[in-house]
């Protein structure tokens, strides 16, 4: 722990804050075009033409999409977690 | 949780312990040569600068030496600092001496030894607060603002002074009265005393000046300033401040139109001030808890942000506002890494206004979630409060959140902390990752709805919705 | 309609019954999320703070409700308000709304959200919006289908009417309300439909909600009844309709009258008793029809007679014990008012005083409903041409509040919805008749009918109708762009101006002063003002008022009506007697702020006058001979003495307003004020604010003895 100042590089995000806007559209855009995928599908399939396998599948990706783009939305706008 | 404050109470003990076991003597050997003693009372604060010539009369060198403050004066002491020849900071401890309980002494710790027949050069610094008194204490608005200063015509040291001068600066040519001791001078805007020769240590006299002094007399009297910390590259700093008008109290009607009329209407009413802000800080917003203050305008300078803050309305005596400033600036500014260690090196308070005079200051630093072994550096001693933890976006078991705080801080408190603090760079991870987690639990109760079927008879067709 | 075939042609990789699901789903999330982002000009322009002056009340409320808790939100004495009187909060307010932010706050600060409590309120009412939006689609749904529901929806979403009340930032009851009162709605055309008991418990729990939250649900509880009635009348009454209305009456009116602020009033106040007769008369219907499956002609016929007859006698004679004890007093004003809306108006000048208050001009229609004006009677042939119970329902519906939108202006509010959705009905079916016509021919081969190839030009006058309706639509969407950008997004909080180079002057006055006044002034001071501005200067300054704008003692404030129009000495009594430390007083004459207290002040005389201690206080004191209010030196002595006049004109008669004009000149009246030169004997200026928008003054205690 006796680390000095002088020894420590500055710190910077691993993402510059510049791209968040871009990070945030990008990822947000793929996110909500999943979720509707995913919102049409369970609608419109039946008991007999669901696969549970591809809800997962689409599921898991909007979510991660959509997931990060609303963390980067957070950062955008300012809310810094 | 009584663990915890048990803890911290014995540390405080234990703190407030070894600073009263500091116990000086005073040493006979020294003497002071010469002094050249400049009181500044030009603005709210008292500011004592004296050029000290020391001398070792003794056949041991000195290591430190005491500076003193007398009794009527202990409570207004905010700041005492030293600097030697070369201008460096000298270490400054507050002390105590037996016999004297009822003065207040710092030690200076020498760079190098004095030896006997030396005689160094050092500057010591007094700041007192509320040291200048109203007189009258209430004025109408178009009055100017009297003030009587009362300290000591001496300089109030343990040790023999050989010859000394003292050149009073004040704010303006109109003094109503001050003490008259031989041999003495007064020019525009200043009073010269002295020189006096051979004084007696702890001698006093009173030294008394009724003048105008119509600069700001306000008082931040409380200021809480957060400081949060994120990874994402960004630390946010937010300053709560109440502020008061602590000159001459403002007496009969208000009126506007005079005001407006005459600008030189209400002359020890403060109308604005500035605030610098560090370069970097972006996304400023000043605010009250009913809403945006629209009086500000900001400039970016080259190494600092100006804001001209205006309060809703302009302070007279014993008017007061309380607002938010807050901002943010880039996490490279102010923090450093080195592995999965982190530093961060920020100041305790920051400018508020010049010559400004702060009655508490809690400063809270909010560590991103998942920080352990945290240690604080501070320039001074402060009081630290126990630590907490705040719950904001996306935490789940809370940000540890350091606070201290201090008493009666004037600008010369404005000094960098550093605080250190381990944080595994991959929990950076954990938000986004709640996020997703929420998401995928929304859309498997999706997924799990439409395989329910609550009806009591089969239908007939699968439903269709 | 025109969206889904476009769409045909332009995803044929899916499956139709997809691509309609897909396109539903976006139209009706898009609709809900331009209805949210449409309510938002003030934040942007300004900031994010209530905007409004009475929502300050709610917004304090809610504050408290969060802090406190709900049992002391229930059982809270308000000491800052109506003093020395104060005000038992929880027994005279909706809670329906506190409750509802509250609620929201708590769940967000469960998930580590950390938005403040204002935020929550500023945003609730374009959220619950969004929520109407989904609602109006759904109930359009039950009345027609749903490409009428789409439509309807984003007619909402934007129908200034609506906007007017729930921008962000107002913070009102009305903003949830009509969110309730559309919920409420759905569920009892679908209890109508179903005649399920589940959804009648559901319209009695929306109802519920409703009741909890704005007093407009007196309208609700008579519309229902009525459509049953009518049901009755047009003989389409069924057991669906008995389940569905008997189980909301019992439920609903039990579930009612546990808001302290209704009570008892729904068995015993006059506007319920619609609802209660309906009920009774339900029940006799319904006996009536099981006694004719079960008995002779004969029997039944004499049976019913004689029922019929002590029945009648037992209400008659109730009745008359129930008046002479004093139990039911159906001849008072409350009862004129529910047959005329403007009695009350008419003869309470409390009342009439508020400006919403004040009847529908035409053109404030077509400002706040554009082509829906026009869409309505095509609607309403619709519903018409196509009765079913549900139709029935929203053609009184219509019809009711038409009628009350006339009256006060106030009640737009509740036409809106209703316009919106007998207007999505019609321009659904106008566009899905005309769009067949222009449908490519292939598609026509199934569903050939014979009079459709009669007509010639069919698919020009089709296109050429298609046009011309999405021309009106569009246009529609500008006014309402417009009308909300211009008309409701200004804060009255903040004003703002335009200086001559185009850059935007801001008036920030009213905070200024509340500010000063929180900060400033002894924590216990009572402050006398209007109480127009009562409940904000409890909420921004936290302050002791002796009014606010919870009008219910008529005497208090004719009290403080007495004190401003009456001289300085007469003045300093009254204020003694309210034990007022300052007084507040709005003066726009500097800036040309034409709604401050001079233009109110007539008001003030009239509302003082109004009482027996106030006698002496005669309007027509303060007209000049010529029957003229005026301020300038022809202006009655009575009124240029009064503390009202010296307090806003303290000194401004030295000041310059405008080049080429004498010094005092007023900018709202126009006119150099005749009383220039004066003193204050009794109160001292204590602060004004930078525009001289608010002057605050202190009253001086009593001077000492003997000097």
């Amino acid at each position: 722990m006796s680390l000095e100042i002088e020894s420590m590089v500055r710190y910077t995000s691993p993402i510059n804050p510049a791209v968040f806007p871009h990070l945030t559209l990008l990822l947000l855009g793929i996110g909500i075009f999943f979720t509707a995928w995913f919102f049409v599908y369970e609608v419109t399939s039946t008991k007999l033409s669901r696969d549970l396998f591809k809800e997962l599948l689409l599921s898991l990706v909007a979510s991660l999409f959509s997931g990060f783009g609303i963390l980067f939305l957070l950062l955008w706008v300012g809310i810094f977690v | 949780m009584a663990k915890l404050r048990f803890y911290c109470i014995f540390l405080l003990y234990i703190l407030i312990k070894c600073e009263s076991a500091s116990v000086d003597t005073i040493s006979s050997d020294i003497r002071f040569k010469n002094v050249d003693r400049t009181i500044d009372i030009s603005t709210q604060l008292v500011r004592i600068t004296s050029k000290l010539t020391l001398e070792n009369t003794g056949s041991t060198p000195v290591k430190n030496f005491l500076i003193a403050v007398e009794s009527s004066a202990k409570n207004n002491a905010a700041f005492a600092g030293a600097k030697d020849s070369n201008n460096k900071d000298l270490r400054v401890v507050e002390t105590t001496v037996k016999g004297y309980e009822y003065a207040k002494f710092w030690r200076v710790d020498l760079k190098e030894a004095v030896n006997p027949g030396a005689t160094p050069q050092i500057t010591v610094t007094l700041v007192l607060t509320k040291a200048l008194l109203p007189y009258p204490t209430a004025i109408t608005q178009q009055e100017d603002q009297l003030v009587k200063y009362i300290g000591n015509l001496y300089i109030y040291s343990p040790y023999y002074i050989t010859s000394q001068k003292t050149n009073v600066i004040l704010s303006s040519k109109s003094v109503e009265s001050f003490t008259k001791v031989k041999p003495f001078t007064q020019q525009d805007g200043g009073i010269q005393y002295g020189p006096y020769p051979n004084v007696k240590p702890f001698s006093e006299k009173e030294l008394a000046i009724h003048y105008k002094n119509n600069s700001p007399f306000l008082t931040v009297t409380r200021i809480e300033r957060l400081i949060e910390v994120s990874h994402w590259g960004n630390i946010a700093v937010e300053e709560v401040i109440e502020i008061e008008h602590t000159g001459a109290k403002l007496k009969g009607p208000f009126s506007r139109y005079d005001y407006q009329q005459d600008h030189h209407s209400g002359p020890a009413s403060v109308r604005s001030y500035k605030t610098l802000l560090p370069a970097s800080a972006s996304d400023v917003y000043y605010r009250d808890t009913n809403g945006n203050i629209s009086t500000s305008n900001m400039k970016v300078k080259k190494d600092s942000v100006e804001l001209d803050l205006r309060p809703r309305y302009p302070l007279f005596g014993g008017w007061r506002t309380h607002y938010t400033l807050g901002y943010n600036v880039p996490s490279y500014e102010y923090l450093y890494q080195s592995g999965n260690d982190y530093l961060l090196k920020m100041r305790v308070i920051d400018h508020i206004y010049d010559d400004m005079q702060v009655d508490e200051v809690v400063t809270k630093i909010i560590l991103p979630e998942g920080s352990t072994s945290v240690k604080v550096n501070l320039p001074y001693p402060v009081t630290r409060l126990p630590d907490s933890l705040h719950y904001t976006y996306l935490d789940t078991k809370g940000r540890p959140v350091i606070s201290f705080t201090k008493k009666n801080i004037v600008e010369n408190h404005i000094e960098d902390f550093q605080l250190r603090y381990t944080f595994p760079r991959l929990l950076m991870l954990q938000e986004p990752l709640l996020v997703v987690g929420f998401l995928y639990a929304l859309f498997l109760c999706v997924i799990i709805y439409v395989r329910l079927d609550f009806s009591i008879h089969k239908a007939e067709h699968p439903h269709k919705d | 309609m025109t969206v889904e075939v476009q769409a045909k042609t332009r995803l044929p990789q899916l499956s139709s019954d997809k691509q309609l699901t897909f396109i539903k789903l976006a139209v009706l999330s898009m609709a809900a999320i331009l209805s949210f982002g449409t309510r938002l000009f003030s934040v942007l322009r300004f900031e994010s703070v209530i905007h409004e002056f009475d929502p300050y009340f709610n917004y304090r409320t809610t504050r408290y409700l969060t802090e406190e808790g709900f049992y002391n939100f229930h059982n809270w004495f308000d000491d800052r308000a109506w003093y020395p009187l104060g005000r038992i909060i929880g027994g005279t307010i909706y809670p329906g709304l506190m409750v509802t932010s509250a609620t929201l706050y708590n769940v967000m600060q469960f998930l580590n959200i950390t938005i403040d409590i204002r935020n929550v309120c500023v945003f609730l009412a374009p959220f619950f919006s969004s929520l109407t939006t989904i609602v109006t689609y759904l109930l359009t749904k039950e009345l027609k289908d749903e490409g009428a529901g789409l439509v309807a929806a984003a007619m909402i979403a934007i129908v200034p009417g609506y906007i007017s009340r729930s921008v962000a930032g107002s913070y009102d009851n009305e903003g949830i309300a009509i969110f309730c009162m559309l919920l409420t709605y759905y569920f009892w055309i679908k209890a109508v439909n179903t005649g399920t008991i589940l959804w009648a418990t559901m319209t009695a729990l929306a109802y519920f909600y409703m009741v909890s939250s704005w007093g407009g649900y007196v309208f609700l509880i008579n519309l229902i009844p009525l459509h049953v009635l009518a049901l009755m009348l047009l003989g389409r009454f069924s057991a669906r309709v008995y389940v569905a209305y008997s189980t909301l009456y019992c439920v609903g009116t039990i579930l009612s009258m546990q808001i302290s602020f209704v009570g008892f009033q729904p068995v015993q106040s006059s506007e319920h008793m619609l609802a209660l007769g309906t009920f009774g008369l339900c029940q006799l219907y319904a006996f009536t029809q099981y006694l004719r499956e079960h008995l002779s002609p004969a029997n039944f016929e004499l049976l019913f007679k004689a029922l019929l007859t002590t029945l009648l006698a037992t209400l008659g004679t109730a009745l008359v014990a129930l008046t002479l004890t004093g139990k039911i007093s159906p001849w008072t004003g409350r009862f004129y008012s529910l047959l005329d809306p403007s009695y009350a108006k008419n003869h309470i000048p409390i009342i009439a005083s508020v400006s919403e208050h004040q009847p529908t001009s035409w053109s404030s229609f077509y400002f706040d409903l554009q082509v829906l004006v026009f869409l309505f009677p095509a609607g309403l042939y619709f519903c018409f041409s196509k009765l079913t119970d549900a139709n029935i329902f929203i053609i009184l519906y219509g019809v009711l509040s038409i009628y009350f939108a006339g009256v006060m202006v106030r009640l737009m509010l509740v036409l809106a919805p209703v316009m919106c959705i007998v207007s999505g009905v019609a321009a659904s079916s106008l566009l899905s008749l005309h769009v067949k016509d222009i449908e490519p021919k292939v598609e026509k081969h199934e569903k050939k009918k014979k009079h459709e190839n009669n007509l010639v030009f069919r698919s020009e006058v089709g296109f050429l109708f298609v046009t011309v309706l999405g021309c009106l639509l569009v246009s529609y969407v500008f006014h309402c762009t417009w009308v909300t950008s211009e008309a409701y997004s200004s804060p009255s909080i903040v004003l703002s101006a335009r200086a001559h180079d185009g850059a935007r002057i801001i008036f920030d006055d009213f905070r200024e002063a509340y500010t000063w006044l929180k900060m400033n002034t002894p924590e216990d001071s009572k402050v006398m003002s209007w109480w127009d501005y009562g409940y904000q200067i409890t909420a921004m300054a936290n302050r002791t008022v002796i009014v606010d704008n919870n009008t219910w003692n008529n005497t208090h404030i004719s009290r403080v009506g007495q004190a401003m129009a009456s001289t300085e000495d007469k003045a300093y009594e009254i204020m003694r007697e309210l034990d007022v430390d300052y007084v507040l007083v709005i003066f726009g004459g500097l800036v040309g702020y034409s709604s401050d207290d001079i233009n109110k002040f007539l008001w003030m005389v009239r509302i003082g006058g109004s009482t027996e201690r106030g006698r002496h206080i005669r309007e027509a004191d303060y007209y000049t001979g010529a029957g003229e209010f005026r301020v300038d030196a022809d202006g009655s002595s009575t009124l240029l003495n009064c503390l009202m006049y010296k307090m806003s004109y303290y000194k401004f008669g030295l000041v310059y307003t405008e080049g080429g004009r004498p010094p005092g000149f007023d900018r709202v009246r126009g006119a150099e004020i005749g009383n220039k030169d004066f003193n204050l004997d009794v109160l001292e200026e204590a602060y004004t604010t930078e525009h001289w928008l608010v002057r605050i003054y202190k009253v001086k205690p009593l001077p000492n003895r003997g000097v």
